[in-house]
């Protein structure tokens, strides 16, 4: 491996910018971390260079650990946006430059600089003052003095960022071409979507400090894991679909047979359509996708090789739309056809159209909406305001169900409202929690959010399961929850009895376990601790520790809940996310 | 040629003949009326009187603690416009507010206080009169009045440059493999060299004109503390008008000089950057 971060974290006075980051990048590959501003991108780029420094986690170049070695000696070549060139010396001297500080000899520094000037295509600048050189070009020298002293890796800081499209791309080809011509590993950074397609060999993407997701550019698109990275990486029409034993259902209609799970009990999952899987024709039988339901063509825009449409759909098919385009919320399918397309069924506004879908794709994360029960109306409404729920509502762009139980928490009274419990059930932390929480589970709950009035989204999340068959959908869910709040991840491995060695060492091995499974199948990075004692007791102990923490438990039955997470629950003084996934 | 130059503003005849105008009045007309007075003595008279032993002596002290003063508020005037540029700190404002103190200080305050201060028995003075260094009424004395009223020049000739000097620049160059020293001597230096020079060139500029402050810390004996434009008071003092504008003149004479070689070096310095592009 050319770079290996493993569990990076950088705060800036307090506040987390990268959090436990791991992530390794292959000798010769051509890596592009891609997200918006802020994200912690940059800070992890200058991480690597050496110019931040971190403050847990380890950083290895070529399988040497250089987490405590200056900028200087780490064998890095870095370019800005700005260019940052020399702007008192030549072309010459800027390439020079790293040569120069190593003492080499006058002779080998030109032959070196030729070369240098031939693959950045600048041959016969080298008298010239920056300030003679246009954009593009001063970015190209940039270049070359970053690979004068022959690094081992190669960084680039968003450096098409103050160029114009054409030089862009031309720049953006240079690159590329040297990149390959030398097998330099190669980190990009940048905020442009079309500039990490056309780049990338992998794409990281990262929000709020962590990396979501890695993987090549097609399958990212075609095949994101989570929300952000569906929206992010183009357009997405956002869905709230039910995956049944038969295929997945958008609005009550199926969508195909391909992602079926056999077995699986029917739930409520979030499906993505990109605009150009969507099809539109004059009836449904001229459909040649499967029909999704009518809509009104609201807007027809014009974008040279593509037409981009707007169809506002019938208030029916509307209800499970989440959100479209940039995540203004869900009003309006998104959709983008061919010229030919264009050419074979002209649309104008107003116009009524069937809409089909050709192709679904379902997002692996069990939090797809929130039900917020109440014994009445008004605690109900309440509880939507909550800080917590609003940010993760907001965040998730997803929607929120009321449901109104007023037997709610007295025994054997059964549910007043009729049907499932869709998405993530919500209570309020307000008195006799455990008991309603119990009421909630035994009527069939998955999963539980119990939120106190005044929580806010919390900076530390512990995770803990009891149970092997709980940690799969545990982890899951702490993967999703963690995506959409910028807080670090522990999970709290409790073992019964006191610490010895033996017991210890199979401690560590269930943590590695738990810790390797949460990174491989769920993304998700989180720290460990292994304790010894009562599990209430020590999760009550470890909650009380420090503010602003979430609690997020699995568990296989409920008699597990009864004998150890009434006291916690009683309290009311974390939110306390329960998952409930039998072995049954 | 044309004198002018074509400009989207109107009125440059207007605005180049009040400058023409003004310039004449209150810079040119004094610095003539100047020489015209010393050049109505006659020229052997003029020649004892400006290379007198008493004169030269007071050339000597002036314009040497005067360029000493200047190479002292370069260096300190670059680290303290560094410490202002470059950290953040309580009391940050404060001291950037008090950098202009001199400039507002009624300089013969200036030369109260420093005497207050260094005399024999002064606050400091007294601790190093067992160590032999006498400071009031020594060319040091001199030095040091200069260097402080001359320090804000320094100072705010070097900061705006210094804010300029991007860190990107420096992070580059480590990247490259550079250390501090590297990228002090290679990139910083080397970008704020232009205004470290006018920086000195105004506090020179400044130190050579003073007066007021010095004569209190002289001690003003001739040929040893005494500065040229005490000598002109003396001078002026004994109704000797035509020796103290020879005196005068011979200053002019000598600053004009050395800030003429000064511009030269900057022009120099300049060129050679851009011939260095062709």
């Amino acid at each position: 491996m050319s770079i290996t971060l493993d569990q990076v974290t950088k705060h800036y006075g307090g506040v987390p910018v990268v959090t436990d980051l791991s992530l390794d990048i292959g000798d010769g590959e051509f890596f592009v971390l891609l997200g918006p501003s802020g994200s912690g991108k940059s800070t992890l780029l200058r991480a690597v260079a050496g110019l931040t420094g971190i403050d847990h986690g380890r950083i290895s170049l070529h399988g040497r650990d250089v987490t405590h070695v200056a900028a200087r000696k780490r064998g890095v070549g870095l370019v800005f946006q700005n260019y940052a060139l020399f702007r008192h010396m030549t072309v010459a001297d800027n390439i020079e430059f790293a040569l120069r500080v190593r003492h080499m000899r006058a002779r080998a520094r030109r032959q070196r600089r030729a070369e240098l000037l031939r693959l950045v295509a600048l041959e016969g600048m080298d008298d010239r003052l920056p300030a003679q050189l246009s954009g593009g070009q001063q970015q190209r020298v940039a270049v070359a003095r970053a690979l004068a002293h022959k690094p081992e890796v190669l960084l680039l800081d968003e450096p098409f960022g103050a160029l114009d499209a054409k030089i862009r791309e031309e720049l953006r080809r240079t690159i590329r071409e040297v990149q390959r011509e030398l097998g330099i590993t190669t980190v990009l950074v940048t905020h442009d979507q079309e500039e990490a397609f056309a780049m990338a060999d992998r794409i990281g993407i990262m929000n709020q400090g962590r990396l979501l997701e890695v993987g090549a550019p097609h399958e990212l698109y075609a095949r994101p894991a989570t929300r952000f990275v569906a929206t992010f990486l183009g357009a997405a029409n956002l869905f709230l679909a039910r995956r049944t034993p038969d295929g997945i259902q958008v609005g009550g209609k199926s969508m195909g047979r391909a992602e079926r799970s056999p077995g699986a009990p029917e739930h409520e999952v979030v499906a993505v359509v990109r605009p150009e899987e969507v099809e539109v024709a004059a009836a449904r039988d001229a459909l040649s996708s499967r029909y999704l339901g009518d809509g009104v063509i609201d807007e027809v825009a014009f974008t040279g090789a593509l037409e981009r449409l707007r169809v506002r759909l019938d208030e029916a098919v509307l209800a499970p739309l989440l959100a479209s385009g940039d995540g203004d919320g869900g009003t309006a399918l998104q959709v983008t056809r061919t010229r030919h397309a264009h050419r074979g069924f002209e649309v104008h506004q107003g116009q009524s159209v069937a809409v089909g879908l050709r192709r679904v794709h379902v997002l692996p994360t069990p939090l797809s909406s929130f039900t917020v029960c109440a014994a009445s109306a008004p605690l109900a409404d309440a509880l939507c305001q909550q800080p917590l729920l609003a940010e993760l509502v907001a965040r998730m762009k997803t929607r929120v169900a009321l449901r109104i139980e007023p037997s709610l928490g007295v025994a054997d009274e059964p549910c007043a409202a009729q049907g499932e419990f869709f998405g993530t059930t919500v209570i309020a932390a307000e008195g006799a929690n455990a008991q309603r929480a119990e009421w909630l589970l035994r009527r069939g709950v998955k999963d539980l959010l119990v939120l106190p009035a005044h929580a806010a989204p919390p900076q530390r999340v512990l995770i803990h399961w009891m149970g092997v068959a709980a940690r799969s959908a545990t982890l899951a869910m702490s993967a999703s929850v963690l995506r959409h709040v910028p807080a670090e991840a522990v999970y709290v491995g409790i073992f019964p009895g006191r610490s010895d060695s033996e017991r210890h060492a199979h401690g560590m091995r269930e943590l590695l376990d738990a810790r390797s499974e949460a990174q491989a199948a769920h993304g998700l990075e989180m720290r460990t601790e292994l304790h010894f004692g009562d599990v209430a007791q020590e999760l009550t102990r470890r909650l009380a520790e420090a503010p602003a923490q979430m609690l997020i438990v699995g568990i296989t039955e409920l008699r597990q809940f009864a004998e150890s997470f009434r006291a916690l629950l009683e309290g009311g003084r974390w939110p306390v996310l329960i998952v409930q996934r039998g072995a049954a | 040629m044309s004198f002018r130059k074509a400009s989207v503003l109107p009125g440059f005849g207007l605005t180049f003949g009040f400058t023409t105008f003004f310039l004449s009045a209150i810079v040119l007309l004094p610095l003539a009326a100047l020489v015209l007075s010393a050049a109505s003595m006659h020229w052997g008279d003029f020649v004892r009187v400006v290379s007198s032993p008493r004169a030269v002596g007071s050339y000597r002290l002036s314009f040497g603690a005067s360029l000493l003063a200047a190479t002292i508020n370069a260096v300190f005037g670059f680290i303290i416009a560094w410490t202002l540029v470059r950290y953040e700190f309580p009391g940050r404002k404060i001291i950037d507010a008090l950098i202009d103190m001199p400039f507002a200080l009624p300089t013969a305050v200036s030369g109260i206080a420093l005497t207050t201060v260094f005399a024999q028995n002064g606050w400091i003075g007294r601790y190093l009169e067992p160590l032999g260094v006498k400071v009031a009424y020594t060319w040091i004395g001199v030095t040091l009045a200069l260097t402080l009223i001359s320090m804000p020049f320094a100072v705010r000739a070097v900061q705006p440059a210094l804010q300029e000097v991007q860190r990107e620049l420096e992070e580059a160059a480590e990247t490259l493999g550079a250390g501090r020293l590297y990228v002090l001597r290679r990139i910083i230096l080397p970008t704020v060299l232009p205004a470290l020079l006018t920086g000195f060139t105004l506090a020179f500029a400044r130190a050579v004109g003073e007066y007021g402050s010095v004569i209190f810390i002289a001690g003003n004996l001739p040929m040893k503390t005494e500065i040229t434009p005490l000598l002109i008071v003396i001078h002026l003092e004994e109704f000797d008008y035509q020796g103290a504008a020879a005196l005068g003149v011979v200053m002019l004479g000598i600053s004009f000089v050395i800030l003429l070689a000064i511009n030269l070096l900057q022009a120099w310095g300049r060129r050679r950057h851009v011939r260095a592009a062709h």
